[in-house]
């Protein structure tokens, strides 16, 4: 993978990467805060993201909003809060890259002095919207809080998701927001990329410019846990506003990049890639007792997630399904994956390496990736090991992924079904609390 | 050097940038193919565009054009489902179809050492697709069992509701997804008989941008699609358009009992692609509903609470397409959601026009960030697809930036009297119909009407 960059460390601990692509006249400006909902604690759960919001309200030198002068600039716009990591971007012309700059060095160094308590309880009211928009009006939307509050113990900081309980959201009190800007929101715990048509040297110098300014803040010590098994099978049944009953299937799986992570990933495409795939082929066509099915791994700093889940068919039920993926995932224990579908799978994946390369901003664009992997382990240029992980990739690696980690004596699996059916639930499922 | 933080820097001169220009060729068989040299990176992305949409469902048959795109890669004559779907992941390919309004397109991108693999596998699937009755039954009961689930997602609901609500059962009556009955009525013979109609060289334009010269991906498209005759004796396209149906009802709840949020859709039938007035247009949305910094967003979210975020949108179509406004508001703020979107549409079409300022930020807005949109092959291939589909200029890309820039605040207001109609405007609740019936009634729509979708 062709990505260079310059990365240097600010005396205030600010990470700034710049990587120069000269195909278009933009640049993308992008921050990774490491701060998360993993962060968080009981009881006060949503605050990480309920502050993304509060970084959009103004500064001390711009109070006014933060969309209006970058989006007449002509910029994108957007930020995004996830159990790891909060980032912003912004995608820019070229000219007015030094606004973008400017604006997001005013969060970082004098967000708290725009603060006010009525801009507070006001992105309370939107993030509050914004849950009830995404999860709660949403078919299935409450499956996730419940599959994770049964995966990890209370304590554990992904118990909880993202978006958090809407009573913690109530709770939240305006005078938290300094303790947690002071500890989280500085230099030295902030990653800035800088990618697209501009000079490495140039990007350097106007990050310092608009940064070095910025007073350190005291280290942030990393999250640890233990590593948390599950005692037994778990199972769960949601009543939820749907038309058909769905299967979620949820294991304890390494975390990103730990061993065993790639070939969960490449155990993700056979099962459920394509029409091809071992599941879609055996649940949807040949056996039509489903209508959809998909495995992910969701890998991510502390633990990752195997999940596996379908959608039952007209008349079918969730055992039905849960028979059948229970024996391909035996089969795959015993015999791995074919050699075919091995190159089928690493074919995918570096034609993805590629097509990720496409964009130096946005969700997902190169900026994000540089970010993110220097986040996650001091190496933006880490393109070339983490595509190696799955070129590396054999039968037995994959045969030994399922033995070791997706065991049905460890699992939680969450019935998704509707209102007044809870007959067609797992059998022994207990009714799961949300809210 | 310390930052000067008591005013924002301002904007330099605007880059240049030369925006790319299609190279055009038409093959023996009518196909009409677009080349744009795009050399980023080792990708070519290819788009077959289709002249052939939900719109040319004939009655009764909505979801045909869908289903029948849905069908493509389940087989070709030469081989099964299972392997083009092998054949894909080989080539590490991203496929997908898109069956809208107007047109249907049929998508690849790959890396640019297989694109000629690539370009010749597509054109399989559009010139002789196996239509398996066995693949058929199947697809069609999937989509079915779609359709059925998505009778509990509140947005779905209420598009559909505000299309059928706006156009009847006229073309645009139904989303392209379909309906039940639609779907129910399919049989295979029916998705033959479109597929003969409408997947024809001459109905059709091939786009292919990324890596390769126009010589280079040109002679890949010949090569892949020589050989597409199309049915020879097949009639034009069904469907077919007549005007709207006259005056829709002006409030229609449909009821989610308990629902903690309404879905809303406001507006009315307006404009097609072709007016004269879509520059205009296009700067008059940014500043009232197009954007997060556009009066009705910040109002509702900003301002008020009521919602994670609100938008405005004049949807362009080949015939006259919807002015709406789209949103979901807590329940107890229905009415209030409704009353301010429809006094924005009225200011700012009568008591409070789009200020200059307000217009030199959407100028701006739109003609600085017009070059983000080529960044990428598929970006580049999907902007000429609608040069293509609407038969806009060659050079509509590198006129784009002057004709926006050429809107006044007189051309705005002027717009905005035209094809903003606030006595035509029309209300979809998606929600609690117990918890807001009472209060939606005053907000000047009338009463709230039942309206069956089936």
């Amino acid at each position: 993978m062709d990505v260079p960059f310059v990365k240097q460390t600010l005396d205030n601990g600010l990470d700034v990467i710049v990587h120069e692509d000269h195909g278009c006249p933009i640049v993308a400006v992008n921050i990774w805060y490491h701060v998360g909902s993993k962060n968080e604690r009981p009881g006060r759960t949503g605050f990480a993201h309920l502050f993304e919001h509060l970084m959009f309200e103004g500064s001390e030198h711009h109070d006014r909003g933060y969309f209006h002068p970058l989006q007449q600039a002509g910029a994108a716009v957007n930020g995004s809060t996830n159990a790891d990591r909060t980032n912003y971007w912004e995608v820019v012309p070229t000219n007015a890259l030094e606004l973008a700059l400017w604006m997001e060095s005013d969060r970082m160094g004098y967000l708290l002095p725009a603060l006010t308590p009525e801009k507070f309880e006001h992105q309370r009211d939107v993030v509050l919207n914004e849950r009830r928009q995404s999860y709660e009006n949403r078919p299935y939307g409450m499956v996730g809080m419940a599959t994770m509050a049964a995966l990890y113990p209370p304590d554990h900081p992904y118990h909880w998701t993202t978006i958090g309980s809407a009573a913690d959201l109530r709770a939240a009190e305006y005078d938290d927001i300094r303790s947690f800007f002071r500890m989280f929101y500085h230099p030295g715990n902030a990653s800035l990329t800088l990618a697209g048509d501009i000079e490495a040297s140039e990007g350097i110098a106007l990050a310092k410019r608009y940064f070095e300014d910025i007073p350190a803040g005291a280290p942030v010590s990393r999250v640890t846990v233990e590593e948390s098994t599950l005692p037994a099978d778990t199972r769960l049944v949601l009543e939820d506003r749907v038309e058909r009953p769905r299967l979620y299937l949820a294991w304890h799986a390494p975390r990103l990049f730990a061993p065993g992570d790639a070939e969960l990933d490449v155990l993700a495409d056979v099962l459920s890639n394509g029409k091809a795939s071992r599941l879609y082929k055996t649940l949807v066509q040949e056996l039509r007792i489903a209508t959809d099915v998909s495995a992910t791994q969701w890998s991510r700093e502390l633990s990752g997630v195997f999940q596996i889940v379908a959608t039952a068919a007209p008349g079918r039920v969730l055992a039905e399904l849960d028979e059948v993926i229970t024996a391909e995932l035996g089969r795959l224990q015993a015999e791995g994956p074919t050699l075919v579908e091995l190159e089928r799978s690493l074919a995918q994946v570096e034609a993805h390496f590629v097509y990720r390369l496409q964009t130096v901003g946005g969700f997902g664009g190169k900026s994000d990736q540089l970010n993110g992997y220097n986040m996650v382990v001091a190496d933006p240029g880490y393109f070339d090991t983490d595509l190696a992980r799955y070129c590396d990739v054999t039968a037995d690696g994959v045969r030994g992924v399922v033995g070791r980690h997706l065991t049905r004596a460890r699992r939680v699996a969450v019935s998704a079904v509707p209102r007044g059916s809870a007959h067609v639930a797992l059998p022994g499922s207990v009714g799961a609390m949300v809210s | 050097m310390t930052v000067d933080r008591s005013r924002v820097p301002s904007v330099g001169p605007d880059p240049t940038f030369v925006f790319p220009t299609a190279s055009r060729t038409t093959l023996p068989n009518g196909l009409d193919v677009r080349t744009i040299q795009h050399r980023k990176m080792p990708v070519v992305s290819a788009l077959l565009l289709l002249r052939c949409g939900a719109a040319s469902d004939p009655a009764g048959q909505a979801g045909l054009a869908s289903l029948t795109a849905a069908l493509l890669d389940e087989g070709t004559r030469v081989r099964t489902g299972l392997e083009v779907s092998e054949c894909f992941g080989r080539l590490g390919a991203q496929f997908d179809v898109d069956a809208g309004m107007d047109a249907t397109m049929v998508r690849l991108t790959t890396l640019a050492r297989v694109a000629g693999d690539g370009l010749s596998l597509l054109a399989e699937l559009v010139r002789e697709p196996r239509f398996d009755t066995g693949a058929f039954d199947r697809v069609r009961a999937l989509r079915l069992d779609q359709l059925a689930q998505l009778r509990e997602v509140a947005p779905v609901i209420a598009d559909r509701t505000f299309a059928r609500l706006l156009y009847g059962r006229q073309p645009y009556g139904h989303l392209p997804f379909g309906t039940e009955g639609g779907v129910r009525t399919l049989a295979r013979d029916d998705i033959v008989r479109f597929h003969a109609q409408c997947y024809r060289p001459t109905l059709a334009t091939l786009i292919v941008v990324g890596d390769g010269s126009h010589e280079n991906l040109a002679g890949m498209a010949a090569e892949a699609f020589a050989s597409w005759a199309g049915a020879s004796e097949a009639s034009e396209p069904v469907g077919g358009h007549s005007e709207v149906a006259a005056d829709p009802p002006r409030l229609v709840v449909v009821d989610r009992p308990g629902a903690v949020q309404s879905e809303l859709r406001i507006g009315h039938v307006a404009v097609s692609r072709d007016t004269p007035d879509y520059f205009p247009l296009l700067v008059l949305n940014m500043a009232l509903g197009g954007q997060f910094t556009s009066r009705i967003n910040l109002n509702l979210r900003e301002d008020k609470g009521y919602t994670y975020g609100v938008r405005s949108a004049f949807d362009f179509r080949r015939r006259p397409g919807p002015f709406l406004v789209q949103t979901a508001v807590e329940t107890a703020a229905t009415s209030a959601s409704i009353r301010e979107v429809l006094d924005e549409i009225r200011a700012v079409r009568d008591g409070r026009p789009v200020t200059r300022l307000e217009l030199e930020r959407a100028l701006t807005g739109l003609t600085r960030g017009y070059p983000r949109g080529f960044e990428t092959a598929e970006q580049v291939a999907r902007g000429l697809a609608q040069v293509a589909l609407h038969g806009l200029p060659d050079d509509h890309f590198s006129q784009f930036r002057r004709c926006v820039a050429a809107v006044s605040v007189a051309d705005v207001a002027q717009v905005a009297r035209d094809h903003l109609d606030p006595g035509r405007l029309s209300a979809v609740i998606v929600g609690d119909r117990a918890a807001v019936s009472a209060a939606v009634a005053e907000v000047g729509l009338g009463p709230p009407t039942a309206f069956d979708l089936a």
